[in-house]
């Protein structure tokens, strides 16, 4: 007699992760997300994030400040890319920086989105339609 | 200076708890882009107020901190926590729709350690003069967005 064992995979939670040290910014991202059915989680600085994203990776998305104390958004991404149970996590980095090359810096390191401040609350809702929406596959190696 | 901003409203201004005076009009049209607050005004509170109003105070609340930690920066030569905090505060303001404080931040982002000191602190100054310019605009638009409401509730239909 044959025995069928059936999992049913969890879904993603509609959970997104912020890290930002501005609390206009936090408070302005959390009240979208949450307009859009999304929970937040907020760290306040690069640190914080990381020792989240170590023991949690129940996320839908994550939206990282470029520049913050203790560890940049380039490093949380670097670090997300390497970790296997992050590397499908979809990035959205938020910058108040004008070098053009940032933009090029984080598609490298394998940012989804790339926003430049200041944007309209519309430029910020349509990213993150698209950011929750949005889950990268995972790159195959054959 | 921002705590008396009431005193520069006229009596009728007063007497209808809706308009503000046009000097501090003017004030806020120079230092203070009005559009980009509206902006949020289609965004919910989820505390049943006015999103602006919150936006507005979370700034008010967090830029003495910001401007003193750029101070004790430029003072102690720690360039990178004055870069840090410059660029931190120059995002909240071009968010809020302050772009005179977020020009002055940007001034403080490029010091470097050949920069003179009196060049720095003139710099820091210019920037606190931004943001007391910027306060007052900022609490004149917050009352102006909470008096109508204020008017109703006192008028005993709310």
């Amino acid at each position: 007699m044959s025995q069928f064992h059936i999992t049913f995979k969890e879904p993603t939670p509609n959970r997104v992760l912020i890290a930002d040290d501005d609390p206009v910014m936090t408070h302005l991202l959390t009240t979208i997300l949450k307009q859009q059915q999304c929970e937040s989680v907020v760290a306040s600085d690069g640190r914080e994030a990381y020792r989240i994203l170590q023991a949690d990776s129940r996320f839908r998305a994550a939206i990282l400040d470029m520049s913050m104390p203790f560890l940049e958004g380039l490093d949380l991404i670097h670090y997300m890319r390497s970790e296997k149970r992050l590397m499908r996590i979809p990035i959205m980095m938020i910058t108040a920086e004008t070098d053009i090359k940032l933009m090029s810096d984080s598609f490298s390191a394998g940012a989804t989105a790339f926003l430049p401040k200041p944007f309209t609350v519309e430029q910020l809702e349509g990213a993150i339609r698209m950011l929750i929406g949005n889950r990268k596959p995972v790159k195959r190696s054959n | 200076m921002g705590e008396d901003i009431t005193s520069y409203m006229t009596e009728l201004d007063i007497e209808n708890n809706f308009f503000i005076s046009d000097s501090i009009a003017n004030i806020a049209n120079e230092v203070l882009d009005v559009e980009v607050l509206k902006a949020f005004e289609k965004i919910k509170s989820d505390y049943d107020s006015d999103f602006v109003v919150e936006l507005i105070d979370l700034y008010l609340q967090g830029t003495p901190q910001r401007i003193q930690a750029i101070r004790k920066a430029a003072g102690e030569k720690q360039w990178i926590a004055l870069k840090h905090n410059a660029h931190t505060l120059k995002g909240s303001s071009s968010t809020l729709g302050v772009p005179t404080v977020a020009k002055a931040c940007e001034e403080l982002e490029n010091v470097t350690s050949s920069t003179s000191n009196e060049v720095v602190q003139s710099l820091v100054q210019t920037l606190e003069s931004q943001v007391l310019q910027a306060r007052e605009a900022l609490i004149a638009e917050r009352n102006r967005r909470l008096q109508p409401r204020t008017a109703f509730h006192q008028s005993g239909l709310f």
